[in-house]
């Protein structure tokens, strides 16, 4: 019987911004280690290459992932920029789905009181003050936001503070905090339609909600229209 | 079958018991039957604003505990024939002595033989309130032109909204003196309901004769030409259903060619 050319399992692809490693998906995942590894022993380059792991169909577990990382970063050329897959595990889909959408609450936050959203937050009311808002995304207030109001409270530094009235008495936006000081508020003795949002300075800077369009141009999701 | 109302405000000191008292008072001068109950267990003293601290013979605990039928522990205001009763508040026990299961169970059994039952709150938002709160349908909120009284309020009123069967509640903004929120010292009455966001049920002017009278155990709301009477008065009258207009805070002052005045000036 002669030798069937075995089926690759790595296949390799140049790219301008480096190499792509576009993994098999069907083999067993010790087969497909295997052969990672002579690869990447078999690459003669020089200098530093950056690489981009396709995994395709196949599901990897965090583990198995920086497995993969260790594998091909074992050569001193090779350094992995990005690993990417067609598929994630339904948990994490319905976690994104959270963190894209955005909730409604309709009423007032009361004193004690606390809202608190995966993904964006508009409150139709007023936030009373010691009433909170925390969102993972951003949070607009339809009326006048008098508590505390904490955005990107899992941790993103884009997330903005929107409100008709902004006279909250502390701000937060992922790690940051701000008080709302006299200094900051005598800004803008109406603090009618503001914004708040971290600053390239990082710290939390507020503005006319009219700005956002050039501050976090990724806000609007809207599509299609004239 | 009657209506509970419970008065009630977070804060202390801002005349919750007053309240009580000229409210069930004036209820009663309009001649329906009311029961006050005092739930401050440990610190009771509606029996005194209505100057029957000593008829009490039985109290609230009591009869929770079986020692006394409910007839027997309420205490009659002669003054109002058959109208105008007061269940008193424990003075030795503690808010833990009842459960707002049998506060719920009284207060339902004494809906039937009366047309209003105004429940007197302790202060604070633990055990008390949420006796005081258990049997309610409806709940008036007291409030003053503070701060601080204001942000219990709205405490409070969140509490209330996320309480099961209880209309929304009202307000009562107390003590007002008129001096102060023209000077813009005080809170304003329309700065307190915007920012409560709830209906204001009436206002009361802040009145000497408020302190002197509960010294006397007569509810100032019998003085007719009291300012203070004339508030409660009218909120007694809303409760009723009827629609009467705010009262005017400078009333006292105009005389009748300045009440025209104004009104031509609007």
């Amino acid at each position: 019987m002669t030798q069937v050319t075995k089926k690759q399992l790595v296949m390799i692809k140049g790219t301008k911004s480096g190499l792509v490693l576009r993994l098999d998906d069907q083999c067993a995942y010790s087969e497909l280690l295997s052969e990672l590894e002579q690869k990447v022993r078999e690459e003669a380059l020089e200098g530093t290459t950056e690489i981009q792991l396709h995994l395709g169909n196949r599901y990897c577990t965090d583990e198995q992932v920086k497995e993969l990382i260790n594998c091909v970063q074992k050569s001193p050329h090779l350094r992995v920029t990005k690993v990417q897959g067609d598929v994630i595990r339904v948990e994490e889909c319905n976690r994104l789905i959270k963190e894209n959408q955005s909730e409604t609450f309709v009423g007032i936050v009361r004193s004690g009181q606390v809202v608190q959203a995966e993904g964006d937050l508009v409150i139709i009311g007023d936030v009373n003050p010691n009433g909170k808002a925390i969102a993972n995304g951003n949070i607009f207030v339809l009326g006048r936001l008098k508590g505390i109001a904490h955005a990107g409270a899992g941790g993103n530094l884009d997330a903005v503070i929107a409100a008709s009235w902004l006279e909250a008495t502390h701000l937060m936006i992922a790690d940051k905090v701000e008080t709302m000081t006299d200094e900051l508020t005598i800004l803008s003795e109406r603090p009618e339609m503001e914004c708040a949002y971290i600053h390239r300075n990082g710290f939390i800077a507020i503005d006319r909600l009219q700005e956002l369009r050039i501050l976090r141009p990724n806000l609007s999701t809207f599509k299609g229209g004239s | 079958m009657g209506e509970a109302i419970v008065v009630t405000s977070g804060k202390g000191g801002v005349g919750k018991t007053t309240t009580t008292a000229n409210l069930g008072t004036a209820l009663a001068l309009q001649g329906k039957k009311v029961c006050l109950i005092d739930t401050d267990i440990g610190l009771r003293n509606l029996d005194v604003v209505l100057g029957l601290e000593n008829r009490i013979i039985y109290d609230l605990v009591d009869v929770v505990e079986g020692r006394c039928r409910v007839n027997q522990a309420l205490v009659k205001d002669k003054r109002f024939e058959d109208r105008l009763f007061l269940l008193p508040a424990a003075q030795t026990a503690d808010k833990l002595a009842v459960s707002p299961e049998q506060m719920k169970e009284l207060v339902t059994d004494l809906k039937r033989e009366y047309d209003y039952i105004l429940i007197d709150c302790p202060a604070g938002i633990e055990q008390g309130y949420q006796n005081a709160v258990a049997g309610a349908d409806r709940a008036i909120v007291v409030t003053t032109p503070e701060i601080s009284a204001v942000r219990d309020a709205d405490r409070i009123i969140g509490l209330l909204e996320q309480e099961e069967g209880i209309e929304a509640p009202k307000l009562i903004i107390n003590r007002i003196k008129r001096h102060l929120m023209d000077s813009g010292e005080a809170l304003d009455v329309n700065e307190i309901t915007t920012h409560l966001s709830i209906d204001l049920l009436g206002i009361v002017m802040d009145d000497e004769n408020v302190i002197s009278s509960s010294n006397k155990g007569e509810p100032v709301v019998l003085n007719p030409a009291n300012r203070a009477a004339t508030g409660y008065r009218n909120i007694a009258r809303r409760i009723l259903g009827e629609s009467v207009p705010l009262m005017s805070m400078d009333e006292q002052k105009k005389g009748l060619f300045g009440k025209l005045k104004s009104l031509f000036s609007k």
